[in-house]
């Protein structure tokens, strides 16, 4: 039995002859904070939306907790223990900000129509309970003010935090965050890290974050895998991958020689 | 020193159980006692009226749970509602038969009648919610314009099918009754609905007491739905699929759960329907009632349950209020709707009700305050 929490091997995709992913190996151990870079198109994200079961991979083994998920629809990788934020932000705008984290607690609960028609105690109880917690997570994220406000009337920053929180309240073992430093600016990103930290320990999870901002990558990450073009060009500590000669060249390119004449 | 956490838990906690419990069935009361009433001032058309919009507003709050609420855009509810209204018309017109050897109306606050209507209704009610599992089926590969077509092409087939039905035991002609009682289930086994001229001779058991009694259930199950986790899911799955999804919503179970709570209810308004004194005809399930119901629900907010009933109530009486301009009013009527649509065109209240359109809107002007 493997000593991970995660546990993807050779995960592969292609959509027609474009091979998005290809033998896509993570290996994440609990309360572990890995990062997953690489130039824009190498298949960050559609890693993710394999891992989240939104793609079904075509090659591979994939496990959280020992607990086979390769195969397992969406809903039902989130109630194993995985969960995600959206690149472009994906809140339910129309529901109040309470409503959007209530709705993340779903799968954890009972949802029997005879016992919501009759409001038994047991339904009530539970709608108490996940209120509850829904507004504890709210409260930690600095949101509880505006739980009753519309999702979408929210101020940029605070939307994606309320994912960050709404991703939470599915109670995950990973948390997987794509790209939540998108738009915010230098003092937002600091807040940022210092809540991915203060939430991996305090949820005692994993978290597994895709991130452009480079400073905040080698910053919070233990372990960092290199996606391009689909396939992972290197794996190790901030520092290995800093001084990696196939990160350097596939984002800035290969050292080619000067041209004569110039 | 209390934190603002604490504050805000407890108002919220409290907030939903007040009007919860007491506001509908307080309505439902207030309600009920004015049909009673009422029925005493009016005249027969006033009450025929009054009917109509009872039954509008069951089908229009049924088919708000699954266009509102789950977002999935059905155009077959009418096909739904002339389900339960076929099941329930032939459950009391032929118990009666069988019962008490004739058709005719028997007088009194409840009897047998009553009970056979009551057996029709939730029979209709619950072949309706076991179609509407087998539409809501392909809603979960269909999406907007496609499942649209689907479910209209589902009402049609209904209508149909109505249609070649075989003739229906004559309630006035003893000897006819007579073969019937004697062999009921091999006049049955030819499905006698009388076809394309519809079912005639039903008792008319569903006054306006019984009609709005069940616009008080239909509305307080709704409400219920609304607020809860079910209720939750609904809204996220129109919100956003692939979200709700990935928040561990299982987009198969609520899809068909939409359609299946809806379906069931719209069974209820056609049982109604067929109870009201009308003749039930497979017009009834055609795209024509159909789109009538859509636009309540367009009318009164998509997701809202009062709007939807109000906009029941205005789209039943305008017609009549508009009676004096005669051929003209249609012309109004339809003037009405496309300028309510610019005008707000997320219906009279979007998808939030009438008794918490104020304290929600003092609410909105708060999140620009969070840190």
């Amino acid at each position: 039995m493997s000593t991970f929490l995660l546990d993807a091997q050779n995960l592969g995709i292609s959509f027609g002859g474009l091979k998005a992913v290809q033998a896509l190996t993570l290996q994440i151990p609990p309360n572990a904070l890995h990062g997953l870079i690489g130039p824009n198109g190498a298949g960050k994200t559609t890693a993710f939306n394999l891992l989240t079961g939104v793609y079904k991979p075509q090659t591979g083994s994939m496990t959280l907790n020992a607990q086979n998920l390769m195969g397992l629809p969406p809903h039902l990788i989130a109630k194993a223990g995985l969960s995600r934020t959206f690149q472009n932000i994906r809140l339910f705008g129309e529901l109040s900000v309470l409503d959007n984290v209530m709705l993340a607690s779903h799968c954890r609960g009972h949802h029997s129509i005879v016992a919501t028609l009759f409001r038994s105690p047991t339904f009530l109880a539970q709608e108490q309970a996940m209120r509850r917690r829904a507004m504890h997570l709210l409260d930690l994220f600095a949101l509880a003010p505006a739980a009753h406000a519309q999702a979408k009337s929210l101020p940029y920053g605070d939307q994606r935090r309320l994912e960050i929180c709404r991703a939470l309240a599915t109670e995950p073992r990973v948390l997987l965050l794509d790209e939540p430093a998108a738009g915010l600016n230098p003092s937002e990103k600091q807040a940022l890290a210092k809540l991915i930290q203060t939430v991996k320990a305090q949820f005692n999870l994993a978290v597994l974050l895709i991130e452009h901002d480079m400073s905040l990558v080698m910053q919070v990450c233990e372990q960092i895998t290199v996606l391009d073009h689909g396939c992972t060009i290197a794996h190790g500590t901030p520092s290995q991958i800093q001084s990696d000669p196939r990160v350097r060249e596939a984002y800035l390119g290969e050292p080619t020689p000067t041209p004569a004449g110039t | 020193m209390p934190s603002a956490l604490d504050a805000t838990t407890n108002a919220q906690l409290r907030r939903p159980n007040l009007p919860l419990i007491t506001l509908p069935w307080l309505a439902c009361a207030l309600l009920g006692l004015a049909m009673l009433m009422l029925g005493r001032f009016l005249g027969s058309y006033q009450e025929t009226l009054m009917q109509q919009v009872g039954i509008f507003a069951i089908a229009a709050v049924s088919l708000n749970i699954v266009n509102g609420l789950a977002g999935q855009f059905s155009m077959g509810h009418a096909g739904f509602m002339a389900v339960g209204a076929y099941v329930a018309a032939a459950t009391t017109y032929y118990g009666s038969l069988l019962h008490f050897n004739t058709a005719e109306l028997q007088p009194g606050l409840f009897n047998f009648g009553h009970v056979l209507m009551l057996i029709g209704l939730l029979a209709g009610a619950l072949v309706a919610a076991a179609l509407g599992y087998l539409v809501g089926l392909p809603s979960l590969r269909l999406r907007g314009d496609y499942l649209a077509i689907v479910t209209l092409g589902f009402g049609e087939i209904v209508r149909v099918l109505l249609q070649q039905t075989s003739p229906q035991v004559n309630g006035k002609d003893p000897a006819e009754i007579a073969a019937f009682t004697d062999a009921p289930l091999r006049t049955l086994a030819r499905i006698p609905l009388n076809g394309a001229l519809g079912f005639e001779g039903v008792p008319a058991y569903a006054t306006n007491l019984w009609i709005w009694t069940f616009v008080g259930i239909t509305c307080l199950a709704a409400y219920r739905i609304k607020e809860s986790s079910s209720g939750r899911a609904f809204l996220s799955i129109r919100e956003d699929e692939i979200a709700a999804r990935a928040m561990g919503i299982n987009l198969t179970k609520y899809k068909v759960r939409a359609f299946v709570l809806a379906a069931f209810f719209a069974g209820i308004a056609g049982g109604l329907l067929a109870h009201a004194g009308v003749t039930t005809s497979p017009i009834d399930a055609g795209f024509q009632r159909s789109f009538e119901i859509i636009i309540v629900v367009v009318l009164g907010g998509l997701g809202s349950i009062s709007g939807a009933v109000l906009a029941a109530i205005v789209f039943v009486l305008l017609p009549q209020v508009l009676h004096p301009i005669k051929d003209y009013r249609l012309v109004i009527f339809a003037l009405l709707l496309i300028s309510m649509m610019l005008l707000r065109p997320k219906g009279l209240f979007g998808v939030r009700e009438i008794w918490n359109i104020l304290p929600r809107r003092a609410a909105h002007t708060k999140p620009g305050a969070t840190p």
